[in-house]
Formats: structure tokens, C-alpha cells, sequence
């Protein structure tokens, strides 16, 4: 069935657009083109049913779409979980996008095809619901209570989202703003605000609204209550923005509270945004993959708060202490073995590249620091042990060009070389080029002081040029003089 | 007749015990000079060409001012403009006696007269290029053109039109070598007005007192130049510029030019400024391997303007940096082949195009300690022969600091290695040498910080800056005044409005 799958016009479309498609091992390096190896289907380590047990609401059915999509082994049956969660809800558009892909993959399955009768009936029932909202809200303007049209605004949107509307919804509760009498009304617009921006996966809003929140005046508790959904909201969207090291710090920041949360404007996080095995995973690969040892050591595995969370997902606890014990292959063969899970998740497949490959340079750049000189066998054998991929040597090549590995290369011999330093040389070398650098600049100035006080300046058109050369010549007595005000002090020498 | 004139010829004589004091020494000389200037040029040509003349009598060294004036007055003889070889008489043509005369004269001349008669000798220096103009052999006026310069002025840093003529003269004989004694000082003075109560009565600024700075005996009354324009600076500058590149000092070249991007300008630049920034886009690529930026100074309005019309060798240096694409800097310089032959600046593209290979293989010594012959020709092409003897040309002419070493058996290919560490190899410094050049660079900034000094001292003597001085003055007088004023005003209101306030 897997093949069936795997050949299903669904999956060539998805390649041909050049997007990342799952089946077996996938290589760090062989991840393009994947579509051509032929190693046999990896399972994710995950069960499908208790991975998304974690989650509710909107990001169920998002998450189980981008499973669907990217893995061959799961798709149908992401797909089916997808398609009936789907029907509960009101998005009739999400359904039919749903079965349509799904017919793709899998044309024989009941489920594929589209149940047109639900979808008629489920399109009339939002066209009324909506009619109702908004005659309701308009009443309420009439009366113009406040409250009352703030909730009339809240409810639509509520529905908005429900319906996949994220932009309508977006504007609903913003729609919120002038109506709000208390901080309470406030922040809870503005954590609504962050819930539909995620949805949207719209990073910039998220952020600003993040702002909002973490502004908003809430005393005591109920600003407890918020930090933890603030420092994972907010590192959500500096790990999808690629700023690696900033959601680490971000999501290391979040308490263990964020766990037993109750729910904040009416929302569970932890279900429906990010769960805390989301913030563990996130969170560490993050670390792992910007900071060095010894942060590592600090602020992760000494970290009380995020112990809390690395429970929840002891591999990566585990791969973070490889890593600071110099055992960088095991580290690597861990993570690596968990690479299509990761690939899985809706937020993570994004960057995972790029924090795996900067976990991976990092582990190379750590593992030579002790050593004058390491043979490129020896570094194959620890780094590349099944030897897919680019060599050894044009990956060292690569990090060296880029600036991350500072070593030579000898070809002839096959070993990578730490260059000897001389301070003292470079030292010397550094100061002449500055001193030659800062004598150049000094002399340009001069120069360009000289012209000014001989009044020589380059000036308009010819027929001008003559009006103006008399000025300069008279300059020597009084043309140019604004210019020439304190340059004597200016030029700082005196 | 004749000795009367020797009479008055001999009587300033530099060495006297009366004028071991400038200011004598000064005004003694300035006497002598209008004496000298009054002799009408006919007693000069008495007994010419005879042992009794005036030029074997006089010494050249000691008797500069008569000897300028009798040399003046041969030449005025034999008409000062000479068209064509035929109206220069024998004795004046270059190896005639009285050009050897001149010639040795420019070599040996006192300076400290010379500067008093800046017009003669200017003079002098312009009728030698002409002769060596009109005889068609203009390479023999630099010599003496220099010597005369560094005679005068032992740092010929104070720019004067001499400067321009000769530098122009190099560049027609493609002596640059010539050129380099000239170009090598650097320019820290352009000729000015000076007050004349400072040069006339004080002890340390008439001309012959021991200047540091040329400035102060060279500027626009002293005669040795005529009046100077922008255009003349930077002509110069660019001319020097393409003697540097002629002799491949890139560097030097590219410093060059950034002089004549920073002249002060009104938001506008002119053609010369736009020759010049196509060319420093060029040189500084190969001077440093990528183009740095502009120089702060520069007029960032004029530089727009000029960048604008220089597109496409921005074009051309950015296919340049990125080196591992060779192909595309050659379609660049195709495409571009009218306007760089256009501009004159064919040459220095080519040399763009061979520069490229080797700025990548002296980027492989930052990523490789030894790589065989054989991968950089799979990667550059071409082959392993012809690469080994193009790299051992590279080293020995000191562009890589390393070594080719061939295998004990013929089937090991060739292998570069480079040398890690700095203080090893061919291209190896010492720490002495190191040193060295440390001390020169710290005696050449003493140096500038002198000359920076007295150009700053040189402004406080302009009108302008003691007029800003003036209102400067008047109006931390007149704010300090109305500060004082104003706040006893103010505290005597401020006090009766309480008490009012508190009454109601």
C-alpha cells in the first residue's frame, strides 16, 4: 500500500513543487532528493493517535494536514483522522481542501470522497449563523453598550475562526479595541489577536500582539499566568523567524506553570497552541543548536524550570548531555535518529535544517578544539559514518570558507591542521595596517583641508565656474569663510 | 664696466657674519635681489663665452641669485620661446655648454637664495622643458626639472604648477621610474596667501628662516608657481595614479586616486573626478581583492553623481569578487570590451582577469595546508604543467607564501604547500623587520602630525578665522551678559506673582 502511496499523484504534485516529502532515512544531506532514494520506509517513532492526543482545536487539524502531506507511511491515516475531526467543525473549505488531497492519495478510500450533502448543509447553517451574529452586533451598536458590542465583536470573531476565516476573525477582534473597559478585556483581545496570527503563521503580528500582552497592565497572578504563554508564544516565533538563539533563550524563560495552565481568553495553550513536549523539543534542539558548552550546562541542564519540560522528552535531554560529555557522534546518531519526527512537526520541519546543521558544524568545531591535527579518515569515521552525502573534505572546505572552522586542510597527507598562531606577529601586522590606514585617512583630510583654505572646490557650469573661481580666489580674503570656520580645531590636531 | 658688475654681483654673500640673523639676512637679500634685477641683461652677456664670463666667474652655489639672473639674461639673448630646434642656438641646446651650465646649476643652486627669486626660477625650469620640447626629446628635461624641485624643496610637498609640468613630461616619455622621487612625497601644502607682516618681520617666518614646511617660502607671491586650480590638483593626482599602476603598485595607485575623489565640491563632480573613480574601482581591486569603500571625505553627492555613470565597472568588479565564477567576469569583460577601450582602461581590465586566478589560489592558503596540483587545475582548468610553472611564478614573484614540492615517484602528482605559519616561507617577516617598519610608520605619522600642525596654524592666520574668532567671542560676551540679566528679571517677577497668588 505504501508504494500505492508513495506514487499517488498527490505525492509527485507535492515533489514537483519541490516540497519535502518523507518515506524512509532520510540523510542529513540527501534530504532533496529524497524522492529517489530507495531505502525502505522509516515509521516515525511516534504513534499517530497518542501524538495527537496532545492537541486540540484548530492546530489538530493542522498539525494532522502537514503529516499528511509530508509522510507517505501516515498519510491516510492522518488524512482520515483529518477529514472526520474536519466534519465536527464548521470550515466547510478546509473539508474540501482535505478530500481533495486525499482523493489523491488514496481514491478507493470512503472517506475520499466528498460528502456533498454535509457540506450544503453545513454552508447553510454558517450563512444563518452569520446573519444572526451580525444582526446581533448591529442591535448592540444601537443600544450602544459597550459590553454588549464587545462580545458581539468577540463572538464573531470566535465564529470567524472557527469557520477558517482568520483574516475576518483578525479583524473582529481588533474590531474589540475601542470597547474594552478593563486590562482584563485587553489582554485577552490581544492573546486572541496572537492566536489567530499563529494560525495565519503570520510572525510579525504574532510578535507585535506578543508585545501587547506582555505590556498589558496586569498585576500580581494574572501576569504570572501570562509570562509562560508570553516566553512560548514569543519563542515560537523567533524559532519560526530563524532566529535560533533568541527562542532558545525565550523558550528556556518559560515556567513549568505553562503545564497545568488554566485556560487564558478562553483558550488552552498547552493543547491548542504548543504543547510542553513542543516547548521541550523546540526548546532544546534550539540550545543545541546556539549555544556553547557551557550555556548548555548552565542555563539547560541546570535549569530547574526546564527540567520541568525535558522530562517530558528525555532524548533530547540526553542528546544536550552527549553533546556537552564530547560525545558528538552519539549526540549526532541520536538526533539523527529522530530527524522524521521532527520533519513531522508543523512548526519545526521549517528550520530543522538549519538547527540540525548548525548543531552538526558545531560538533565538528568542538571536537577539533582540543586536537593540533586529525586525520580526515578519523573525522569521516566520527562524523560520517555511512559515508551518503557530500565528502568529508568538502564539508570541512565548506565551514572553512564560511568562516566557522578555523583549520587547514592537507589534501596530500589527508589530515585537518590547526594553524599555528603567533600573536605577537599578528599583532605587529595589525597595527601597521592600521597605523598605514589612519596615516592615509589623515592624509585625504589634509589634503581636502588644503583645497579648501587655497579656496579650490569643484563649482557649477563653465559660465559660473568663472563668477565663482573669482570667489575662491578672493577666498583667500573672505569668500569662503563659512566653510572654513574651526577646521583648524576640527580636524582635532592642534 | 665688468668688475663694477662683479662688485655688485659679489656683495651678498650668504656666509657673512651680519646675517647669521634671519631677519638681516632677510632683508639684506631682498636688497640684492632688486639690485640684481635692475642690471640690464646686456652687462650679463659681456665676454661671453669667454673666460671672463659671468657664469665661469659667479659660483653656482654661492652666488645663486647673480647666477639665475646671468643665466636668465643668455637665454633672453637667444629669444625665450623657441618653436623648433633650428632657432635654439648650439650653446643652449641640451649638451651645449651653457645647458650644462643650467643643468648643473638646477643640481647645485643654493636653496635658501632660490627661494627669493621664485620667478626666475620658474622660468628657468619652464625654458627647459621647452627646449626639450622643441628638440623633440622632451625625456631630457626631467632630470633637471627634478633635481631643481628637490633642490629647492627637499620634501616637494607644497604643489606648484612645476609639479603638474613635470609629471606630465613622465608620463609622455613613460618614465615613470623617473617620476616615483616626486610622487613619493606627499603633497601637504598647496601654495596660499600668506600675510605679509608674517612673512617680512618675524624672525621664524621670513623665507629664510629653517622652515620644516615649504609652505611657508612657497605660495602664490613667491613666484615659484603660477595660480593653481582644482583641475591642476587633481590632473596631477590622476597622472600620478596611472604612474603608479604603470609600474604596478596598485596600492600606491589606489591611494592616489582616492586624493582626487575627496576635492571639495558643491554636491558636483567633474570629468576627472569620474575618470578617476573608474579607475580606483579597478585598482583597488587589485590592490586588496574587493572594492572598500568610499573614502569618508569624499562628497557623497558628487560620488552619486559620478557612480551613476560608472555602472558598468561596478558590474565588472562585483563578477570579480565572486571568485569561484570565472566565466562570468569574462562575459563581463566582453560585454563591456568598447567601453573599457573607450576609457583607456582596456589594460587594467585584463589585469583584472589574471588577478582573479590568482586571488584564488591565494585564497586556498586560508583553507588548505597542502593540496595537490592536479585538484586546482580539475577546478580552474588548464593543465598540471602549465599550472605548476604559473605557480612558481606566483611565488617567486611573492604573491603566495609557499612551496611546490614534487614527489620522490613520478605517478604522486605535484603538491603546493602552503606555510601556516607567518614567520616561515619565502614571504616571511622577521621581527627586526617588523620593527623596522614600525618605526618608519611612527616617524612618517611625526611627520604628518607636523605638517598637519602647521596647516592648522596656516588657517589661524586667514581673516576668516580671526573674524569667526571675533564674532565668537562677541557672542559669549553678549550671552554671558543677557544670562546674567535675565535671571534677576526673571526671580523679581516670579516673586511678586506668588505674593499675589497667596494674597487672593
Amino acid at each position: 500500500m505504501t508504494s500505492n502511496v508513495e506514487q499517488s499523484p498527490f505525492f509527485q504534485q507535492q515533489r514537483a513543487k519541490g516540497a519535502i516529502v518523507l518515506k524512509g532515512t532520510v540523510h542529513p544531506q540527501a534530504h532533496k532528493d529524497s524522492s529517489v532514494t530507495d531505502a525502505p520506509p522509516d515509521p516515525p517513532k511516534f504513534d499517530l493517535d497518542s501524538y495527537m492526543s496532545n492537541y486540540d482545536g484548530s492546530t489538530r487539524i493542522d498539525r494532522l494536514h502537514h503529516i499528511g502531506a509530508t509522510s507517505t507511511y501516515l498519510a491516510v491515516d492522518a488524512y482520515r483522522m483529518a477529514i472526520t475531526e474536519a466534519k465536527k467543525g464548521k470550515d466547510v473549505k478546509l473539508y474540501l481542501a482535505l478530500t481533495d488531497d486525499f482523493c489523491k492519495i488514496a481514491p478507493d478510500d470512503p472517506l475520499a470522497l466528498i460528502d456533498t450533502a454535509w457540506a450544503e448543509k453545513r454552508n447553510r447553517e454558517v450563512k444563518t449563523e452569520m446573519d444572526k451574529l451580525e444582526h446581533e452586533l448591529k442591535s448592540y451598536k444601537n443600544n450602544l453598550i459597550k459590553e454588549s458590542i464587545r462580545m458581539g465583536n468577540e463572538d464573531l470573531g470566535h465564529f470567524y475562526y472557527a469557520t477558517g476565516d482568520y483574516t475576518n476573525a483578525h479583524k473582529a477582534y481588533w474590531r474589540m479595541r475601542e470597547h474594552c473597559t478593563s486590562s482584563k478585556h485587553l489582554s485577552d483581545m490581544a492573546l486572541r489577536l496572537v492566536y489567530v496570527s499563529i494560525a495565519q503563521k503570520s510572525w510579525l503580528s504574532t510578535q507585535s500582539q506578543l508585545v501587547k500582552v506582555d505590556a498589558s497592565q496586569m498585576k500580581g497572578e494574572e501576569k504570572l499566568k501570562l509570562e509562560p504563554i508570553v516566553h512560548a508564544c514569543s519563542g515560537l516565533v523567533q524559532m519560526s523567524t530563524n532566529n535560533v538563539r533568541d527562542a532558545a533563550t525565550q523558550f528556556l524563560k518559560t515556567s513549568p506553570q505553562y503545564l497545568t495552565l488554566e485556560p487564558a481568553a478562553g483558550i488552552v495553550w498547552q493543547r491548542e497552541v504548543i504543547s510542553g513536549n513542543d516547548i521541550a523539543v523546540y526548546g532544546g534542539l534550539c540550545a543545541l543548536g546556539s549555544m556553547d558548552r557551557s550555556d548548555l550546562q548552565q542555563k539547560v541542564l541546570a535549569n530547574g524550570d526546564f527540567r520541568n519540560f525535558l522530562e517530558l522528552e528525555p532524548h533530547i535531554r540526553r542528546a544536550i548531555t552527549l553533546f556537552c560529555n564530547s560525545k558528538y557522534s552519539a549526540c549526532l546518531e541520536l538526533l539523527e535518529g529522530y530527524r522524521t519526527d521532527y520533519m513531522l512537526d508543523v512548526y519545526l520541519s521549517k528550520v530543522l535544517l538549519t538547527i540540525y546543521n548548525n548543531i552538526r558544524t558545531k560538533c565538528i568545531v568542538q571536537y577539533f578544539i582540543p586536537f593540533s591535527c586529525v586525520t580526515l579518515d578519523e573525522m569521516a569515521k566520527k562524523f560520517q559514518p555511512t559515508g551518503v552525502g557530500m565528502s568529508i573534505e568538502d564539508e570541512l572546505e565548506d565551514m572553512i570558507d564560511s568562516g566557522i572552522l578555523d583549520a587547514r586542510i592537507d589534501l596530500v597527507d589527508r589530515l585537518l591542521i590547526s594553524p599555528p598562531t603567533n600573536p605577537r606577529y599578528t599583532v605587529h601586522t595589525d597595527a601597521l595596517a592600521m597605523a598605514e590606514k589612519y596615516d592615509h585617512t589623515l592624509r585625504l583630510r589634509l589634503t581636502r583641508l588644503n583645497m579648501m583654505s587655497a579656496g579650490l572646490a569643484i563649482t557649477q557650469d563653465k559660465s559660473q565656474q568663472n563668477k565663482d573661481g573669482l570667489d575662491s580666489r578672493l577666498g583667500g580674503e573672505g569668500g569662503i569663510g563659512a566653510s572654513l570656520r574651526g577646521l583648524g580645531s576640527r580636524i582635532g590636531f592642534s | 664696466m665688468s668688475s663694477e658688475l662683479l662688485n655688485v654681483l659679489f656683495a651678498f654673500q650668504p656666509d657673512d657674519q651680519e646675517l647669521q640673523q634671519k631677519r638681516e639676512y632677510d632683508s639684506a637679500i631682498r636688497g640684492f635681489v632688486t639690485t640684481v634685477a635692475n642690471i640690464s641683461p646686456q652687462h650679463f652677456l659681456k665676454g661671453a663665452d669667454t673666460p671672463q664670463d659671468v657664469l665661469e666667474l659667479l659660483n653656482s652655489e654661492v652666488n645663486s641669485v647673480a647666477y639665475i639672473y646671468a643665466l636668465q639674461a643668455r637665454i633672453l639673448a637667444a629669444g625665450d620661446s623657441p618653436k623648433t630646434p633650428k632657432s635654439i642656438p648650439d650653446h643652449l641646446k641640451p649638451g651645449g655648454t651653457v645647458w650644462n651650465k643650467i643643468e648643473r646649476f638646477l643640481e647645485t643652486f643654493d636653496p635658501v637664495q632660490i627661494r627669493y627669486v621664485g620667478g626666475e626660477w620658474r622660468k628657468l625650469l619652464e625654458y627647459v622643458e621647452r627646449v626639450a620640447r622643441a628638440m623633440g626629446t622632451p625625456g631630457v628635461a626631467i632630470s633637471p626639472i627634478r633635481s631643481a624641485m628637490l633642490r629647492l624643496d627637499p620634501t616637494t610637498g607644497t604643489f606648484t604648477l612645476t609639479h603638474l609640468h613635470f609629471i606630465r613630461l613622465c608620463m609622455e616619455t613613460r618614465s615613470y621610474v623617473a617620476a616615483l622621487p616626486i610622487l613619493d612625497n606627499y603633497i601637504y601644502s598647496l601654495p596660499s596667501a600668506i600675510p605679509k607682516p608674517v612673512l617680512e618681520q618675524l624672525e621664524y617666518s621670513v623665507p629664510s628662516a629653517d622652515h620644516i614646511h615649504s609652505g611657508e617660502y612657497i605660495h602664490l607671491k613667491s613666484g615659484h608657481t603660477e595660480k593653481i586650480t582644482v583641475a591642476d590638483v587633481q590632473e596631477y593626482y590622476l597622472l600620478g595614479a596611472t604612474a603608479y599602476i604603470g609600474l604596478r603598485q596598485f596600492k600606491k595607485a589606489m591611494e592616489f586616486l582616492e586624493h582626487v575623489l575627496i576635492v571639495p565640491s558643491h554636491n558636483l563632480a567633474n570629468g576627472l573626478m569620474v575618470e578617476a573613480y573608474k579607475k580606483w574601482v579597478l585598482v583597488s581591486c587589485l590592490a586588496t581583492g574587493s572594492v572598500p569603500p568610499t573614502p569618508r571625505t569624499a562628497n557623497p553627492q558628487g560620488l552619486k553623481a559620478v557612480r551613476a555613470v560608472s555602472r558598468a565597472y561596478e558590474a565588472l568588479v562585483e563578477a570579480f569578487s565572486q571568485t569561484n565564477f570565472f566565466p562570468k567576469l569574462k562575459a563581463q569583460i566582453n560585454a563591456g570590451k568598447d567601453t573599457w577601450a573607450e576609457d583607456g582602461n582596456i589594460g587594467l581590465v585584463n589585469e583584472l582577469r589574471d588577478h582573479q586566478y590568482r586571488l584564488y589560489i591565494s585564497r586556498l592558503s586560508k583553507t588548505f595546508s597542502a593540496i595537490p596540483v592536479s585538484n586546482i587545475s580539475s577546478s580552474l582548468g588548464g593543465n598540471v604543467d602549465e599550472l605548476t610553472g604559473y605557480l612558481e611564478k606566483l611565488i617567486a614573484d611573492g604573491h603566495l607564501n609557499a612551496q611546490i614540492e614534487r614527489p620522490s615517484q613520478p605517478d604522486d602528482g605535484v603538491v603546493l604547500r602552503f606555510f601556516l605559519d607567518p614567520t616561515q616561507g619565502p614571504l616571511a617577516k622577521t621581527e627586526l623587520q617588523q620593527q623596522k617598519a614600525l618605526l618608519e610608520q611612527t616617524q612618517r605619522t611625526n611627520v604628518l602630525a607636523g605638517q598637519v600642525k602647521s596647516a592648522d596654524y596656516r588657517l589661524s592666520l586667514t581673516k576668516e578665522y580671526v573674524e569667526h574668532l571675533k564674532r565668537q567671542n562677541k557672542k559669549a560676551a553678549s550671552s554671558a551678559a543677557g544670562e546674567a540679566m535675565d535671571t534677576t528679571w526673571d526671580d523679581g517677577v516670579e516673586a511678586d506673582e506668588d505674593l499675589m497668588g497667596d494674597m487672593h
